[in-house]
């Protein structure tokens, strides 16, 4: 952006009243959150991997502050910072600069520095139609500023889960697939591991410690451990806590006994992920698949088909729909459905504007309970590019 | 005059020490030009090289930005301060001296811990008892990004550490650790212990040039005789 002309400026600033006055007209309050924002919120919300590209600093006064990286979180903290209560229904817009380090260098598919419209529904515990409104909206406003041609992809980690819990798997393996789905590596050498040797961590354990512990009892199980770090001479250092590590223990005790995961299910989970299908099809996809499992995605589906019933009722095409299982891996504070607009010409890793639901973040960012959330970017100076018909 | 290819070597401390010895042991004699506080200096029968006296952390920026042509340091120091280090610079010959590993630590009571996979086990349940992701206290900012990031670990956050980083879990400022050890008695004295893949780097002192400096024939020249002198 510093290379932006005056022509640039003016052509981005008509495009964001465009784009700002479908998202004022479908009910959003126009906010304008902190530029500079304490580092730490953004830290814990959305971990290391987005550090590495946050420019964070220090002031003379030594709090160590960021430039955002996007504008989800300050608008999260200006609605706590409004109301003792954060699960109250609001619905926000807004027009602003967020910034990021560019690893590769900054380009104009990637720049430093850009701007974000963008739409956040807090409090509405109306699901798929909260979703489905966020959705219609971003792609009013993407159209109203002149972008004719996208195309739109899903994903919906709330229908993984459901697909885990279809099968007979232990509660403590279906929260680390649950919780490894992140990262597709880690994921792929968890479901390995469970199909060949989940015991293979707890058997490099001293046998005396397994002996000595005793899944149903967590408080001798505890005393146990204290007893044998005491015997080995180890000292107890830092702030995890002898129950926090007993828990452990006993996860992995437990899978010392247990049966590795049956092949044909890891097989089926496999297949899940890799589910990649115009949206009309995918919900029929994914039924056939799971066919076999004792059941528990229902009602997933159900809210599945119903969003895009939702979607299409609200005016868009669902031809132009696709749904992708193993989507919105990486984009770690999502928790159910995410979404993402394309244009023809830009890359996948170039999206027009993207979204989705993320119930935790508020939490993170400092709310004392969790609040349901959905939610929308536009890519601005993307946007713009596309409806001047360039590319990249 | 400025044909001379600048070479910097550390400045101070054991790194010091043990350059000034590989130059002798090669028959080179490192000489102060000026009076003896200098920062500048020159090596008896390489008229091409003028020598920079530089702290060891300084001599990865200027091999960096092109500021001097060769340099004597710690890979671990050029690993964490370019992400692109193959591209800007070239490891011309290992020197045999200056090992340290950088290494990923944790509290030797963590008995359920032994691997980066474990890490990720325990920190979604650490998050939910302590409210934040595990805390890792290092220098190696970069470095330890880059570790984890290629083992698909993200879950946690790094505290900046410039000194006695091995005393913070204990202190209570940062669960695990991320530092350079070479016999790993620091890390048991503090009740440490390294993960069995967290080896991230094994260190030692390297003469290094500089991609993006500036290098005419001469400077070619006297690099090609001092490497040749340095390796016989």
């Amino acid at each position: 952006m510093a290379a932006e002309t005056a022509q640039e400026f003016e052509a981005l600033e008509r495009q964001a009243q465009v784009v700002m006055s479908v998202f004022t007209k479908a009910g959003h309050e126009a906010v304008a959150p902190a530029v500079i924002q304490p580092a730490d919120v953004f830290l814990d919300c959305v971990g290391e991997a987005l550090r590495a590209r946050t420019y964070v600093f220090t002031d003379p006064d030594g709090a160590e502050l960021c430039l955002r990286p996007d504008v989800t979180v300050p608008t999260c903290r200006l609605h706590i910072a409004r109301y003792a209560d954060p699960s109250r229904p609001a619905k926000y817009c807004y027009n602003g600069s967020a910034f990021r380090f560019q690893p590769q260098g900054a380009s104009d598919a990637h720049p430093r520095e850009f701007r974000q419209a963008g739409i956040e529904r807090f409090g509405d515990t109306s699901r798929e139609s909260a979703e489905s409104d966020t959705i219609a909206v971003i792609i009013r406003a993407i159209e109203a500023a002149g972008l004719k041609s996208w195309s739109l992809r899903l994903g919906d980690l709330g229908l993984f889960r459901a697909v885990l819990a279809g099968y007979e798997i232990p509660a403590r393996w279906q929260k680390r697939l649950g919780e490894a789905f992140w990262r597709p590596d880690m994921f792929r050498a968890e479901l390995k591991r469970l199909t060949t040797a989940p015991g293979a961590a707890a058997a490099k354990l001293p046998v005396e410690l397994i002996k000595s512990l005793q899944p149903s009892n967590k408080a001798e199980s505890e005393a146990a451990v204290a007893a044998y770090l005491e015997a080995a001479n180890i000292e107890l250092v830092g702030t995890r806590t002898l129950t926090e590590m007993t828990e452990h223990l006993l996860d992995q005790v437990a899978d010392l006994g247990a049966k590795p995961l049956d092949a044909s299910a890891a097989r089926l989970i496999e297949s899940y992920v890799a589910v990649a299908a115009p949206a009309k099809q995918a919900g029929g996809t994914i039924a056939t698949l799971i066919n076999g499992a004792s059941g528990g995605t229902g009602a997933a589906l159900d809210a599945y088909d119903r969003r895009l019933a939702l979607v299409a009722n609200a005016g868009i095409d669902l031809d132009r729909v696709t749904f992708s299982a193993e989507f919105g891996r990486n984009l770690e504070y999502y928790t159910g459905l995410v979404f993402e607009v394309s244009a023809p010409g830009f890359g996948s890793d170039s999206p027009i504007a993207g979204g989705g639901r993320y119930d935790a973040l508020m939490r993170a960012a400092g709310a004392a309970c969790d609040v349901p959330a959905v939610g929308g970017a536009i890519h601005t100076e993307r946007l713009l590019r596309a409806v001047k018909g360039g590319a990249k | 005059m400025s044909d001379k290819l600048i070479l910097a070597i550390p400045s101070k401390g054991r790194l010091m020490e043990q350059t000034t010895e590989l130059f002798a042991k090669a028959g080179l004699a490192v000489k102060k030009v000026g009076h003896a506080r200098g920062y500048r200096g020159e090596i008896e029968g390489i008229p091409g090289i003028e020598v920079a006296f530089v702290s060891s952390s300084e001599i990865a920026a200027a091999l960096k930005s092109g500021s001097v042509q060769l340099g004597i340091t710690g890979e671990d120091l050029i690993q964490e301060s370019m992400s692109d280090a193959a591209m800007r610079v070239t490891f011309l010959s290992k020197l045999g001296f200056g090992f340290a590993d950088v290494v990923v630590a944790v509290p030797a009571c963590w008995i359920d811990v032994a691997t980066v996979a474990d890490l990720e086990a325990i920190a979604m349940p650490f998050r939910r008892a302590h409210g934040r992701w595990p805390r890792v206290a290092t220098k190696y900012m970069n470095l330890t990004r880059r570790f984890f990031a290629a083992s698909g670990f993200g879950d946690y956050r790094i505290v900046e550490s410039l000194g006695a980083t091995e005393g913070t879990p204990a202190a209570g400022t940062a669960e695990l650790i991320v530092d350079i050890t070479t016999t790993g008695e620091t890390l048991r004295a503090n009740g440490l212990k390294i993960l069995e893949d967290g080896i991230i780097l094994k260190s030692e002192a390297n003469l290094i040039a500089s991609n993006v400096a500036q290098w005419t024939p001469a400077m070619t020249a006297a690099r090609a005789e001092l490497v040749q002198k340095l390796t016989k």
